[in-house]
């Protein structure tokens, strides 16, 4: 059963001089107990196409074409009131900065009764006891004293705590987390994943994680979708993208970030260059300019996502498949000279 | 262009280069402030060339002394006043003066309060508690009855009177720019040029007040407009220029207040001088406070 | 305590010795409270290498990078700089120093003056130190440019014309203007997207090997951390807790924070990610005002023992019995862990999951 539904969405904002293309036709699914991971650099879009689909775009965002299907219902087409409900009940979502999505005059526990008691037919008193059974249940100690606490008594990966207690308040079906632990600790991103690891396996909540971090996304998805100027370059189940990335862009990141299980005399490959420019829409690969397996064809022809061709026995269909938007996938060859794909790389 | 630039596009279009620059890019596109600079940019032309506008000196009679003048005829387009002089030069006249007085007591005001400001935000400590106590100590007071205050001891000369409208300025420069400056002393860049070695003058000069006085440059705009207001409000209440024969827009209004029933062009003409300058001087304040930091705009 | 810190190294460019630094916070009618942001650390960065200075937020690591520089005023302890104790330098005395160390900030949009073109912040340290004026001036800054890898019209931009990435390379031509010894790198890529932090890393190692450059590398990112980093100290609420070659500390870190540390890392590697170990601390970070007495990672550390760790402070001190390599922790029970004595405590440690 697919949950979540997104099929060639479209985004693009538009200032006095000109229009920004910030995502032009991704399509994803995502299903109960699965997590799903978006991955790309700053500015790629990641974040924009799940605030379209929450219908929280900034004022002067709009989704130029698409659709995205909640359990059959088209989220886009929805009355404002109706799209209200589903979000917070049924879907839910994490920001990247908790400081600034709780409202620091209310103290957490007034925050939390009243989402439970916005979504969720409940008095007073069962929603205080509900709250605090929320707080344990994201691992904040001594949970009933903290309601009474406000944002900024709270660490920063306590208040993501909160932020996720919140949004499970109603039992989502599908979690949306945009960078959860970007601006936490190592220890307490470790924190916060188990967390999250946790509730997708105890509830069977779908989760779709929004990272630039290949590590994160690594620990974590069962699929993974690699996204660069607002389209999908690489689609495929997490260990085959790894193990078998295809997409240039894909290779040149595992390649330009330092492994913490590499030894030191590795050098890094960057990718030369920078994001590009998304005022304008190419014809061809938007990648192109910065990639050395480009062609005329690149150039010239936008790729559309393929299966990946000869990809074996994980190449297969539907969610198992590895697909591809490249006219020149990386060949075997250079994966194997990068030494990808082989579990652990270098001296370590 | 990204998308967080995209996003943010609404609200500022550019970020700072030359400040100057990027501000009149953004204030051309502002009709308030368009208004604003022609409505100021004519009082300007007609101080500038007020005896080639003028038919006649701000001083001399053209017609006899009468207890009700004659209002606006074809020769003299604002009438006559009492004394006979016309009316029109004496207000084109008068442009000179109000134009000096925002100037000159704005200066005095940003000389004094920009020092102290610069030395209370650079320095901090005990400096920054003695000079902001003092100026809270100036704000206690309501600017207009400090200004009467200062007035009344400095004397009645025209010099004066900037100086008593520019001191009551002071403080409110001397806390704008202390607090922009404390909001940028910590900052990395600050820090990068005392790493190097900067001496502490050339920090203050080269990079915490190029990055500090946007905001000084639009509350100056504003200030202009009151010190205006204040010295025509010092003239009504006869603590203006002492000199009679001065066209100060407040004082020919207050001279003339009596006669409202009579000849109310004596009135209605100062009143809108009055108005205009202001107004033109609010309107490029505003869009100014606007196009440095477009934040504001919502 | 400083006697029992390991002895400076003769070839050590900076000697830190028993450094501290605390801000008192609070003031006029408030409870004053200080905070011992750096409390007593011991640590040579030598010449030639790159330190590795890494910790979470709070640990003090910045604040350490910063008193060096003698951007803060040391409260106790002594920094001496090539055989110079700076710790007590005047101003005046400091200029001449400050041509010889350089820093490079974690924002590459906050740390160039917005008002300021690329040149002019690039030639400024030349004309602070009188080294350099006008066309002289000038043609050092096209020559810096092309170092950084920045074409010579780059001089006539402003800080906001550049990405992320092209700023940062505009601090690093500034912070190599006066030909420098020693560069303290706060943070240099972290602020910066995934595929411009390599081109960065590769320039800083590059800039090493041409100007025979030290660096001390603050970060929290230990993954870059280890790949930039001769040897690493691991800092934690104003204290160091390890110091070791970076292969070392990877491959057998002694302190249990640093277990942990590295145990959060996520490596982009699912099949890894799966078989690894993790080390799940509980809690928050102590707050650096009202540090725990004794070891201050006892009320997280998930070797917690019942004796020394609540009352008395570890030293660094190199592990007894085995070869060390200039390995020391502060742990009293390091050995009895690395040995296999001790048992973390119950549900810290996730255990791998059994490869699909």
């Amino acid at each position: 059963m697919t949950l979540l539904e997104i099929a060639d969405l479209q985004v693009s904002f538009s200032t006095r001089r000109q229009t920004v293309y910030a995502v032009n036709g991704i399509s994803y699914d995502v299903e109960p107990g699965e997590t799903l991971g978006i991955v790309g650099e700053s500015g790629c879009g990641k974040s924009v196409s799940s605030l379209a689909i929450l219908g929280i775009l900034a004022r002067n965002g709009r989704v130029t074409g698409g659709s995205a299907r909640f359990e059959g219902r088209d989220l886009l087409e929805m009355p404002d009131s109706q799209l209200r409900r589903i979000r917070g009940r049924d879907m839910a979502m994490v920001f990247q900065d908790p400081m600034t999505s709780l409202n620091p005059v209310l103290t957490v526990g007034r925050q939390l009764t009243e989402v439970l008691r916005r979504h969720l037919d409940v008095d007073r008193k069962a929603a205080r006891s509900e709250a605090q059974a929320l707080l344990e249940r994201v691992g904040i100690p001594n949970a009933g004293d903290r309601l009474s606490d406000y944002p900024h008594q709270f660490s920063g990966g306590m208040r993501q705590r909160v932020m996720i207690a919140m949004a499970i308040a109603c039992k989502p079906k599908v979690l949306i987390a945009d960078e959860p632990t970007t601006a936490l600790d190592v220890t307490i991103q470790a924190q916060i994943l188990e967390l999250l690891r946790d509730l997708v396996r105890s509830e069977d909540m779908a989760l779709v994680l929004i990272t630039h971090d290949l590590g994160v996304v690594a620990g974590i998805c069962d699929r993974t979708h690699v996204m660069y100027a607002g389209r999908f370059v690489e689609t495929a189940p997490t260990d085959e993208l790894f193990a078998q990335p295809r997409h240039p862009y894909t290779f040149g990141l595992l390649r330009s970030v330092p492994r913490l299980d590499a030894g030191r005399a590795q050098r890094l490959e960057p990718i030369t260059g920078a994001p590009r420019d998304l005022t304008e829409r190419p014809t061809g690969c938007a990648f192109a300019p910065r990639c050395a397996y480009a062609t005329q064809a690149s150039w010239d022809e936008l790729p559309i996502l393929r299966p990946v061709e000869g990809s074996g026995p994980s190449g297969g269909a539907g969610r198992r498949a590895h697909l591809v938007a490249c006219h020149n996938p990386v060949p075997q060859a250079d994966l194997t000279a990068a030494g990808i794909g082989r579990g652990r790389q270098g001296n370590a | 262009m990204s998308i967080a630039e995209a996003q943010a596009a609404e609200l500022a279009v550019e970020q700072p280069s030359g400040l100057l620059k990027d501000a009149l890019v953004r204030l051309r596109r502002n009709p308030g402030a368009i208004l604003g600079m022609v409505l100021i940019g004519a009082f300007v032309l007609l101080a500038i060339f007020a005896p080639l506008v003028a038919p006649y000196g701000p001083a001399e009679r053209v017609g006899g002394l009468a207890t009700n003048p004659p209002g606006p005829t074809s020769e003299f387009w604002f009438g006559l006043d009492d004394q006979g002089r016309d009316l029109f030069s004496r207000i084109v006249y008068g442009a000179r003066l109000s134009l000096l007085i925002g100037v000159v007591s704005v200066a005095v005001g940003l000389t004094f309060g920009m020092s102290l400001g610069a030395l209370a935000g650079y320095f901090g400590g005990r400096i920054d508690t003695v000079v902001m106590r003092s100026m809270d100590i100036m704000l206690a007071f309501p600017g207009f009855l400090l200004a009467i205050g200062l007035v009344t001891v400095l004397g009645r000369g025209l010099g004066q009177i900037m100086i008593a409208v520019g001191i009551t300025n002071v403080p409110v420069f001397a806390r704008l720019l202390r607090g922009t400056i404390l909001g940028q002393r910590e900052s990395d860049y600050i820090l990068a040029a005392r790493s190097v070695g900067t001496p502490g003058p050339r920090i203050l000069f080269r990079h915490l007040l190029p990055n500090s006085v946007a905001p000084v440059i639009v509350q100056a705009t504003l200030a202009c407009a009151t010190a205006i207001i204040d010295v025509a409000g010092l003239s009504f209440l006869g603590l203006g220029p002492s000199d009679p024969g001065l066209p100060e827009w407040g004082r020919i209004l207050a001279d003339n207040a009596g006669r409202l029933n009579q000849s109310i062009h004596l009135v209605i003409f100062p009143g809108f001088a009055i108005v205009l300058s202001v107004l033109g001087l609010n309107l490029i304040g505003d869009g100014l406070r606007e196009a440095i930091d477009p934040k504001l705009r919502s | 305590m400083t006697d029992s810190q390991p002895a400076a190294r003769p070839d050590a460019l900076v000697r830190v010795e028993d450094l501290k630094l605390h801000f008192s916070e609070g003031g006029f009618g408030r409870s004053r409270s200080v905070v011992k942001a750096v409390d007593g650390v011991t640590f040579d960065v030598l010449s030639g290498e790159t330190l590795g200075l890494v910790g979470e937020s709070g640990c003090g690591k910045t604040t350490v990078g910063r008193t060096i520089l003698r951007l803060y005023e040391p409260t106790a302890g002594r920094i001496v700089f090539d055989g110079q104790d700076i710790s007590g330098a005047s101003t005046r005395q400091l200029r001449p120093l400050r041509r010889r160390m350089q820093m490079i900030f974690q924002d590459p949009y906050s740390s160039l003056n917005p008002r300021q073109n690329v040149g002019n912040a690039i030639a400024e340290p030349l004309e602070v130190h009188g080294l350099a004026e006008g066309s002289q001036a000038d043609r050092r800054v096209r020559e810096l440019l092309e170092v950084v890898g920045l074409p010579a019209n780059a001089a006539n931009r402003y800080p906001h014309e550049f990405s992320g990435g092209q700023r940062q390379r505009v601090g690093l031509a500034r912070s190599l203007a006066l030909n420098p010894d020693l560069i303290v790198a706060d943070e240099p890529v972290s602020a910066l997207d995934v595929s411009i932090q390599a081109q960065i890393v590769n320039l800083l190692e590059d800039l090493q090997a041409e100007f025979g450059l030290t660096y001390l590398f603050i970060a929290h990112d230990l993954a870059v951390v280890r790949h930039i980093s001769d040897r690493i100290a691991v800092m934690y609420l104003g204290k160091i807790v390890e110091i070791a070659d970076a292969d070392t500390l990877y491959n057998s870190p002694k302190h249990p924070y640093t277990r942990a540390l590295l145990s959060a890392v996520p490596i982009p590697d699912p099949q890894v990610e799966r078989s690894r170990e993790r080390i799940i601390l509980t809690g928050d970070l102590p707050s650096p005002a009202d540090p725990p007495t004794g070891c201050r990672f006892h009320t997280r550390c998930p070797y917690v023992q019942p004796e020394r760790c609540h009352d008395e402070e570890p030293l660094l001190r190199p592990l007894s019995g085995r070869e060390s390599q200039g390995q020391v922790a502060a742990c009293h029970y390091a050995e009895d862990i690395e040995d296999g004595r001790l048992a973390p405590r119950e549900g810290l440690v996730v255990r791998a999951e059994p490869t699909a």
